[in-house]
């Protein structure tokens, strides 16, 4: 699937995506293309790519490479898929209901989840908001456990 | 009470019971025709806040109808006889009518009327009645000077139809709106286009002629010599372009003078004004323009007559559009989104680097953007100083680990070290 979609793999690259995606959502998917989880989420991302055109961008960001550690290790990214999103090459943070705010974690289950919450952090972002609340159930969400750094 | 009648039965006499009322006890109403209503208040009427806004709206009504009577005045024209009859005005402060009839100009009467010994002591009385201030009444009335110009002007329109006999005669200027049915009037295409070549003069612009193409020709093919003689010392000028088949012909003939004033090669002829020399003798409407110097310009920048782009189209940046795109875009956006002035200041960063002025790779290992770590409370700026520090320090700890490890052996049992020294 991430043929679909750019794949970026060096640092270099997610900063000029970061840098140069203005007045823009930029929704960044870090994992790797052999991951099943990760290809369920990269479908969802390519299908729904040319809907959210208008105010948001996709890339993926493969874990593996090596120049892409720091961000990894950046953005605590523990478990993937992890979606981060950026607007103005500043962070946005959703509170779904989960321990980690920073980043989505898991896959959504549709198409239009993706969709929303893109849609949502968007119109949170327009009018200055750097959190917003997640638009989708509960039951829609994906539950992962987060361990604290320091156990 | 002496109410004072204000709808005169007879328009065409004037009125003498005007006059100003002998003053009396409070008690005696009078009429008051700017306000027109009665009233028993004596002279401290006229300083009440209503006569005084009703009075300035009277005599500005009565001015813009000045302002038609007084473009007469400085253009005199022909005044057809079947129009004679729609070509007349209330005078108010003499309560007559001021009829056109027998009068072969336009407004005649009219401006004799208003520069009479009669209007201008009406006027007074009016003014000193009604407390219009007497340092206005200038305004309400021609002065001798103004009429002996207006003769001036009429004789020498006068002869100028007499010696164009065979065109019919000259219809004078008339964009005036009262006018206009005027146009209904001519009959033939000659005499329509003497009155839209007349007109503009008031109008001091100077619209596209019949045989501008053919100047424009002239002076293309005179390029040379043009520019020999060309710009930036003009004092004034008369301007005037070619109006008439005769003036025109005169210029091209060489007779009148041509000048061009080219910014590079070719642009717009400036007639000077050789009317009189011609013969045609009407200064009337003239103004006296003033050329600018035109010097400023580039010498290539080539101008809307030699095809160059216009300004906005700066042809060195091939983006403009896309960045008049983003700026429209730009105003629409809220300016308190997340981000407001990174966006600014990165677009101009983008397009400067589009332009050339900053390195457009300009990639710094050690950036990284804003973010919000998990664990992190305070500032997004914060916790990207935090993980700065981190990654500086687990490199010394990752080589601590290693000279430790370097130290530590693999744990080799007895036996094996007994049977590798046996």
């Amino acid at each position: 699937m991430s043929y679909l979609l750019r794949t970026l793999t060096k640092k270099e690259d997610v900063d000029s995506i970061i840098r140069d995606t203005i007045d823009k959502l930029l929704v960044l998917r870090f994992g790797r293309s052999s991951d099943s989880v990760c290809l369920q989420l990269d479908d969802i991302l390519s299908k729904s790519e040319q809907d959210v055109s208008k105010f948001a961008s996709i890339a993926l960001v493969d874990v593996d490479s090596e120049e892409i550690q720091v961000y990894v290790k950046y953005f605590d990214i523990t478990l993937i898929p992890s979606t981060v999103f950026f607007f103005n090459a500043h962070h946005m943070k959703m509170d779904s209901g989960s321990a980690d705010h920073t980043k989505w974690v898991g896959a959504f289950h549709r198409k239009q989840d993706f969709i929303d919450v893109v849609e949502e952090i968007f119109r949170g972002a327009m009018k200055g908001k750097l959190i917003v609340n997640c638009p989708l159930p509960p039951e829609r969400i994906p539950k992962f456990q987060l361990l604290y750094k320091g156990v | 009470m002496e109410a004072q009648s204000e709808t005169n039965p007879n328009p065409s006499t004037v009125t003498t019971e005007r006059k100003p009322q002998p003053k009396g006890k409070n008690t005696d109403f009078e009429f008051c025709k700017v306000c027109k209503l009665n009233h028993n208040q004596g002279r401290r009427h006229n300083y009440f806040s209503n006569h005084v806004k009703s009075l300035s709206s009277f005599l500005s009504r009565f001015q813009s109808k000045l302002s038609d009577v007084r473009f007469f005045l400085k253009n005199p024209s022909l005044l057809p006889p079947e129009l004679a009859s729609h070509n007349r005005f209330w005078c108010v402060f003499c309560d007559s009518d001021v009829t056109e009839h027998g009068s072969s100009l336009t407004c005649e009467k009219g401006i004799r009327h208003l520069a009479s010994a009669d209007h201008l002591k009406n006027l007074k009385s009016f003014m000193w009645k009604y407390g219009g201030g007497m340092d206005r009444i200038d305004r309400f009335r021609f002065t001798e000077a103004d009429i002996a110009k207006y003769e001036k002007k009429c004789v020498s329109m006068k002869s100028e139809s007499g010696s164009e006999q065979s065109r019919g005669p000259l219809i004078g200027p008339s964009n005036d709106i009262h006018n206009e049915q005027k146009f209904d009037y001519v009959d033939n295409f000659d005499r329509s286009r003497i009155i839209s070549d007349n007109s503009k003069f008031q109008n001091s612009v100077l619209p596209l002629q019949d045989y501008t193409n053919e100047n424009y020709q002239v002076s293309y093919s005179d390029l040379s010599g043009h520019v020999a003689t060309s710009t930036s010392s003009y004092g004034n000028q008369s301007l005037l372009s070619a109006s008439d088949e005769n003036l025109s012909n005169n210029l091209r003939g060489g007779s009148g003078l041509t000048e061009g004033y080219h910014h590079n090669g070719l642009t717009c002829q400036v007639y000077a004004d050789k009317r009189e020399s011609n013969g045609e003798g009407s200064s009337a409407g003239l103004q006296k323009l003033t050329q600018i110097s035109s010097t400023f310009y580039e010498p290539n920048a080539g101008n809307v007559h030699s095809g160059a782009p216009p300004p906005w189209f700066s042809a060195t940046n091939g983006n403009h559009l896309e960045s008049i795109k983003t700026k429209t875009l730009k105003s629409k956006l809220n300016p308190k989104r997340v981000g407001a002035a990174w966006a600014e200041k990165r677009k101009l960063e983008m397009e400067m680097e589009k332009r050339g002025v900053l390195p457009v790779d300009r990639f710094d290992a050690s950036w990284l953007p804003n973010f919000g770590r998990v664990w992190q409370s305070g500032s997004r700026k914060d916790s990207r100083k935090e993980f700065e520090v981190e990654a500086k320090k687990p490199v010394k700890d990752e080589s601590q680990n290693l000279d430790s490890s370097m130290q530590l052996q693999p744990y080799i049992s007895k036996r094996m070290r007994q049977e590798a020294n046996g």
